[in-house]
């Protein structure tokens, strides 16, 4: 055994040069790595330089801060929305639920004040496991389950608030502090989403549940042949996206003091998916980091502003929206799945 | 070959290099190739095989040096020049259209406008039809050009692959060279033993470089073989001057140390650690019942369609079955392969890239996806002690570059399967180990690696499984052979005290 371990090692100093052709492919994924974590940060960096350029105004009026309150809600929904695409699928239900959820907070604060966003947190916690139960056990592909899904929420989102507003009628002043309380002049809200981003970093970073959770999405075969629970971490993923919903429909009700089924809130489904691809997330799963997608949900709440200030007309926002999806997916995702992203 | 009536070198390459920045990984390669000709090309994995298959495919271009063709020298732009000059190469990962016809995948090349195949951008189906099973004929295959390549067998396709590899230089009129790339590494004894006698007509059309890591195999087809290492072709030897030993130095740099396994007989008392009763699965597999005992190899010979990777997946709780009953560690409950990795069952899939490893993630992870042993505490997992754990794995089954942390889809496939078994050799408590064609597509010292670390745990009182690539690894190490045909058992062998011959195993798969 001594004889074989001293000729081995002597064969390695031999060969060190093989290792050359895979040290020079290593260094190139590592470049792509770093874009990956700061592409979304130079990209808020670069979007608010232009802004504070054009209109110096706003940085000094605390435009920032601003942006930071309107991107609470957006923030929560992507962060959710990035855990479910890290697991490979997608959840197009969860700013039905979040909507719904701050209905639910709405009709319920006055009867039952404190227990009230519990009680609302739950249910959309419950929502989006739902979801995924059937993702999971009766393989439903997520695209189909949750777009059903998201016309049941808004369904039951209209019937339960009587397809009027709803108001807080009392108890609404300690969520209403969320919104109005802060730390260095951005509301609770977003710190919220902070607090939320940071834990799902540390869940997928240093948790073997988040371990799992990411090689279910680059590689689920793979994933279910290693003994990775991969049914109960899909229910998981989408349990969270039903959480975090549950979150933004409480920042939403902080924020406006009512829900309504054509309110604030009615349309963050593509603002929230928005945030989390600009975020770094990739779209064919396994790749996402809850800190940059806080970038991202800054960088979607500042497209409008910034529009504004280049001078590009309110209708065509949608436009720059488009367009900025397009070029951060086309910089951030990683092509070795390129064959599988349809 | 000093004679001057001799016809011009099918391919002359003169002092060819290639470099990647400051790599060089083909360096000086001259070689030359006669018509009629099977030259053997060997070497490690990452000795620089691929690079010049891919410079003679017209993939690469090279720095330095001359190749000639026919006399000509050429200098290929991209894989279609490659192909009109005579070039077609079979790669080893089958790049057929399988939900097309045989005649489609033949013709996929031809270029289009000329030989009337193609009109004004519409098939000529009935050209179509007629030049395929021309192509086809060539090389002395008979199958039908309308089939549809999703219904062939792998043997099949490599034909229908060596058809289309020879369409364009004999539309042409030059002399074809085939390139095949380790074409046998996942086919079955019986189905290479066909494909070997493809090879040898091929001769009588062109000339044949045929790239393997099995040495029997080259010395059998080839008239020479020439070696690669680091990068240069250190060896051009005539099949008939040379050892299947003397190859395996040249190639790997020393010599074998492959022990003769010490062998005994199951002990009376011992217990089996898995145990399989009458297992049946329609269509698949019938009334098997197979007993593997702890410290002991037992292997699974049979061909494709003996069923036996059907059962290995049924062990670890892949795939189900019909009757009978799985017994892992006196637990006979659903299995599942949850349950089969709570008991200590590990298995490496034959699928790696697929099944057995995630590549998009560092090796490190890969390692500790399983079980994490000292990497967690509790559900938490640290970067830190991973990286460290996962260095143990490298240094003890000498995966490199020592660099767990990248990705392990950058590693070479022989350092991808260490780290495949890495992941389950890092359970605490591994009572039984499925592999399903571990060495396949291994170079001879990754193989010799990964079958002294299953010897390893094997005597540390691991119960082996394996289904192995051919009859002589199972002779090399395992301790039972069962031979499977038509999805029963059809001998059982204990080496403590049986002695089968090659040819007796082979009558029992037949």
């Amino acid at each position: 055994m001594t004889k074989i371990e001293s000729e081995t090692t002597k064969i390695d100093r031999e060969t060190t040069k093989l290792a050359v052709p895979v040290r020079a492919k290593f260094q190139s994924v590592k470049r792509i790595g770093g874009w990956h974590a700061i592409g979304p940060i130079v990209i808020f960096v670069a979007i608010l330089v232009v802004v504070a350029i054009l209109t110096p105004a706003f940085i000094g009026g605390g435009g920032l801060a601003i942006i930071a309150s309107s991107s609470a809600p957006i923030l929560l929904l992507a962060l959710g929305q990035a855990m479910v695409l890290n697991v490979g699928s997608i959840d197009l239900s969860n700013a039905a639920i979040g909507l719904l959820g701050a209905i639910l907070l709405a009709l319920t604060l006055g009867p039952v004040a404190g227990l009230s966003p519990l009680i609302v947190l739950l249910a959309t916690t419950a929502f989006g496991a739902v979801n995924g139960l059937i993702v999971a056990y009766a393989q439903v592909p997520s695209f189909a389950l949750t777009l059903g899904t998201l016309g049941i929420f808004q369904a039951v989102a209209l019937v339960a608030s009587g397809r009027t507003t709803v108001y807080v009628s009392s108890n609404g002043e300690g969520i209403h502090a969320l919104y109005e309380s802060g730390i260095a002049n951005v509301p609770l809200t977003f710190w919220m989403g902070v607090l939320v981003a940071v834990s799902l970093w540390v869940l997928l970073r240093y948790t073997r549940i988040g371990r799992g959770m990411t090689a279910i999405g680059k590689n689920e075969s793979a994933a279910i042949f290693s003994a990775v629970r991969t049914r109960s971490l899909k229910v998981l993923a989408f349990a969270l996206s039903g959480f975090c919903a549950g979150l933004a429909g409480i920042a939403i009700i902080a924020q406006a003091g009512s829900a309504s089924p054509t309110g604030l809130g009615s349309d963050l489904l593509l603002p929230a998916i928005a945030a989390a691809l600009i975020g770094g997330t990739s779209i064919s799963g396994g790749v996402v980091n809850p800190l940059t997608v806080i970038f991202g949900a800054l960088t979607v709440a500042l497209v409008p502003i910034a529009t504004t200030a280049v001078g590009i007309d309110a209708q065509a926002q949608s436009l720059v929206y488009g367009a900025v999806i397009i070029a951060v997916v086309a910089l951030t995702m990683s092509r070795n799945k390129a064959s599988i992203v349809k | 070959m000093s004679d001057v009536t001799t016809p011009p070198a099918v391919l002359r390459l003169d002092a060819v290099s290639k470099s990647f920045g400051s790599n060089r990984a083909v360096r000086g390669v001259s070689l030359s190739i006669q018509p009629g000709q099977v030259i053997g090309l060997i070497g490690e994995n990452g000795a620089g095989k691929s690079t010049l298959l891919k410079i003679l495919s017209g993939n690469y271009r090279h720095d330095e040096g001359t190749i000639a063709v026919n006399g000509r020298e050429v200098q290929f732009r991209g894989p279609a020049d490659a192909l009109r000059a005579g070039i077609g190469v079979v790669h080893q990962e089958q790049s057929l259209f399988t939900n097309l016809t045989i005649a489609e995948n033949i013709e996929v090349n031809t270029p289009i406008g000329r030989g009337g195949v193609n009109r004004l951008g519409l098939y000529n189906w009935r050209r179509l039809y007629a030049d395929a099973a021309q192509a086809l004929d060539l090389i002395g295959s008979h199958l039908n050009p309308k089939t549809r390549v999703s219904d062939l067998s792998f043997v099949d396709r490599q034909m229908v692959e060596i058809a289309r590899a020879i369409r364009v230089s004999a539309a042409s009129h030059t002399t074809p060279l085939v390139i095949l790339d380790e074409p046998t590494a996942i086919l079955e004894r019986t189905e290479t033993a066909i494909l070997e006698r493809e090879i040898s007509k091929l001769r009588d059309i062109g000339s044949v470089i045929f790239v393997s890591h099995r040495l029997d195999e080259v010395m059998r087809i080839c008239d020479r073989v020439v070696v690669m290492r680091d990068g240069e072709l250190i060896a051009d030897r005539s099949v008939d001057d040379v050892t299947e030993e003397e190859l395996f130095r040249l190639m790997v740099g020393r010599e074998t140390h492959a022990a003769v396994r010490n062998r005994r007989s199951i002990e009376p008392a011992t217990k089996p650690v898995i145990s399989i009763q009458d297992l049946t699965r329609a269509g698949s597999y019938t009334d098997v019942s197979i007993d593997a005992y702890p410290g002991r190899v037992l292997a699974i010979l049979g061909t494709s369609g003996s069923g036996r990777e059907a059962v290995a997946r049924a062990i670890f709780g892949a795939e189900g079955f019909d009757s009978g009953s799985v017994s892992i560690a006196g637990y006979s409950g659903r299995p599942s392969i949850k349950k089969a990795v709570a008991l200590g069952v590990g298995y490496v899939p034959a699928e790696r890239k697929t099944e057995g490893m995630v590549g998009e993630m560092p090796a490190d992870q890969n390692i500790t996806l399983t079980h994490p042993g000292s990497a967690a505490i509790g559900p938490f997992e640290l970067p830190r002690r991973r990286l460290s754990l996962a260095r143990l794995w490298f240094e003890k089954l000498d995966i490199r570059p020592r660099e767990p942390e990248h990705m392990l889809q950058d590693f070479s496939g022989g350092n991808q399967q260490k780290v495949v078994l890495a992941k389950w050799l890092n359970s605490s408590d591994l009572k039984a180990l499925v592999l399903d064609h571990p060495l396949r597509g291994l170079d001879p010292g990754a193989a010799e690696t990964v079958n002294a670390q299953i010897r390893s745990v094997c005597d540390d009182g691991t119960a082996i499984i394996l289904i192995p690539d051919t009859i002589d690894e199972a002779l090399d190490i395992a301790d039972d052979i069962v031979v499977m045909r038509d999805g029963r058992i059809s001998g059982v062998f204990d080496l403590g005290h049986d002695n089968p011959a090659t040819l007796d195993l082979l009558e029992r798969m037949l």
